[in-house]
């Protein structure tokens, strides 16, 4: 292509090329950052919406976790109740509740080892039957039995566990009889089980509903801008030139709007849901709700990050075919 | 500069926008190129900067064959033309001084002489009071010659324009014609598609006419000082 006869260059032309410090992606990160800040400022009114909308979204999913997580909780606490009793005919000597104690621990799933003698049984009997004393007239402590309380460990507490430790404990010899109230461990696990399914749901369908919606605020805010996605691919600007500025602002919406979203949050928690407990008297021993775990919020300011940065670039394909 | 062989394209099976283009300009040269509306015009600038690949034939842009060009070369080629349209195409939410740097910080400049060359080109469009503001406080005449200067900052080889003054009046015309001519002194090709006979009579040097995809007729009025085809 050399048939026509170079000019020389315009006086006007610089005679090299500046560039910025740094060439690549490290040298050129200050730029897109104040690429993507300054986008923020001039398209204010698009982003406070996606921001607003990512916190609602968020703010949503994280008071369902903050109920969940507290039902789990009392749940846990329930399962506290999930106890063991090991009944024996006759007064045992401190030797051999010793001995049987040990024994007694060693089996897996064993939390704590409480005996019951004869004249504890007799005073628990009286409280239980308090106002009807009359029925217990005549009834010495040596009818009753002697017995181990045994409660179970957090992971040891579902109905197999249970199970495989009665058969263990049965095989001491001198028990008489085991004690664990089948159908109530039975009906709890059972129960535990299905609020756990009904909470996986709830939250897969509504983490569903917060990507579907998520996802569209920011398509919708990337297409209101499709116009400069076309200008800088007119003056030559390569796609990752023209996306890493997009990106970043989709971190920055996805992470101030979680962390927004986590603020509102403990602002409701402190003025409202911090005494639910006594204020719903549900529970008067329990101290009320708790807030979320620090991991989870980690994890919600994380998610909230990655919700942002995939949206955008989900987005961005779209519309970047120029 | 530009070249091309035997160019058909086709946006449907049976309907082609342009039939069979054999077209040489070469450097430094200005031409404009007329015809009625869906004559083709459009397509074929849009053929020279790579947004339209040809059904048939080569689009040679400075020896490079732009049919051939992968995606992550189309851009490169584009940081040597400047394209211009009627509605401008600027960004509303950034000032005039942020649109025309665009093109510079495409190419890495350091902000000190991307403010230094981005005022100086606004200063030859007569633009530099008014830096600051953002396009809806420009008329159109100056919106295009904002557009004018972004596509111009980087001294292009090629400068394109597609009915550049389609939405002006008359000052503007002239106006927007001198950037051209200006540019074009420089050393930059200049291609111009447009149906405004004032601009073509004002401006004229070389004519190519489209009608129906293919071109009816080239004209030659006299050989400019920019030309050396």
């Amino acid at each position: 292509m050399n048939r026509w006869k170079k000019k020389p260059a315009p006086a006007s032309k610089p005679n090299k090329r500046p560039t910025l410090a740094g060439e690549g992606f490290g040298g050129r990160l200050g730029y897109y950052v104040g690429r993507s800040l300054s986008n923020i400022r001039q398209n204010i009114f698009v982003n406070v919406v996606t921001i607003g909308t990512i916190t609602l979204a968020l703010l949503i999913v994280s008071l369902f976790l903050l109920v969940f997580v507290n039902l789990e909780n009392a749940a846990e606490n329930w399962s506290e109740r999930v106890q063991v009793t090991a009944y024996f005919d006759r007064e045992l000597s401190a030797q051999e509740q010793a001995s049987l104690r040990s024994r007694i621990a060693a089996i897996p799933g064993a939390a704590r080892v409480n005996y019951v003698s004869r004249d504890e049984a007799l005073k628990r009997f009286r409280a239980r039957l308090r106002g009807q004393e009359t029925l217990l007239e005549g009834v010495r402590p040596e009818i009753l039995p002697t017995s181990f309380e045994i409660s179970m460990k957090r992971a040891s507490r579902d109905t197999q566990s249970v199970e495989a430790f009665v058969s263990g404990l049965k095989r001491i010899p001198g028990i008489s009889e085991v004690q664990y109230g089948e159908e109530w461990v039975r009906r709890f696990n059972t129960f535990l089980n299905f609020m756990r399914l009904v909470g996986a749901l709830l939250g897969a369908f509504l983490v569903i509903a917060v990507l579907f919606i998520v996802s569209n605020t920011i398509k919708l805010t990337i297409y209101a801008r499709r116009d400069e996605l076309e200008v800088m691919a007119l003056v030559g600007a390569t796609r990752f030139f023209i996306k890493a500025p997009f990106l970043i602002e989709g971190v920055i919406q996805g992470g101030a709007g979680a962390l927004l979203a986590m603020g509102l949050l403990l602002a409701l928690y402190e003025g409202l849901l911090h005494n639910a407990g006594s204020f719903l008297t549900f529970n008067p021993a329990a101290a009320g709700l708790s807030f979320l775990p620090v991991e989870y919020v980690y994890a919600i300011v994380l998610s909230g990050v990655c919700l942002g940065f995939i949206g955008s670039l989900t987005s961005l394909k779209r519309f970047i075919n120029v | 500069m530009i070249q091309l062989h035997n160019v058909s394209l086709a946006y449907q099976k049976d309907a082609s926008a342009l039939n069979d283009i054999d077209l040489r300009i070469g450097k430094g040269e200005f031409v404009f190129l007329t015809g009625p509306s869906g004559a083709g015009k459009t397509t074929l600038l849009r053929l020279l900067y790579g947004a339209l690949t040809p059904t048939r034939g080569q689009v040679l842009i400075d020896g490079q064959n732009v049919s051939r060009m992968s995606p992550a070369q189309i851009p490169l080629l584009r940081r040597s033309i400047g394209v211009v349209f009627q509605d401008f195409k600027l960004l509303p939410t950034r000032t005039v001084f942020e649109n025309v740097s665009i093109t510079l910080e495409v190419l890495g400049w350091g902000r000190a002489d991307i403010g230094k060359k981005v005022m100086h080109t606004l200063k030859q469009m007569g633009m530099e009071s008014k830096i600051n503001l953002t396009p809806q406080r420009l008329s159109g005449g100056e919106q295009q010659r904002v557009a004018l200067a972004r596509a111009l900052v980087n001294d292009p080889k090629i400068l394109l324009a597609d009915e550049p003054t389609g939405n002006l009046d008359d000052a503007n015309k002239n106006q927007i014609l001198n950037i051209f001519k200006e540019a074009n002194v420089r050393g930059t090709t200049v291609v111009v598609a447009t149906h405004d006979r004032r601009l073509i009579e004002h401006g004229h040097k070389r004519l190519i006419t489209l009608s129906k995809g293919e071109i009816v007729e080239q004209m030659e009025k006299e050989a400019g000082p920019g030309e050396q085809a």
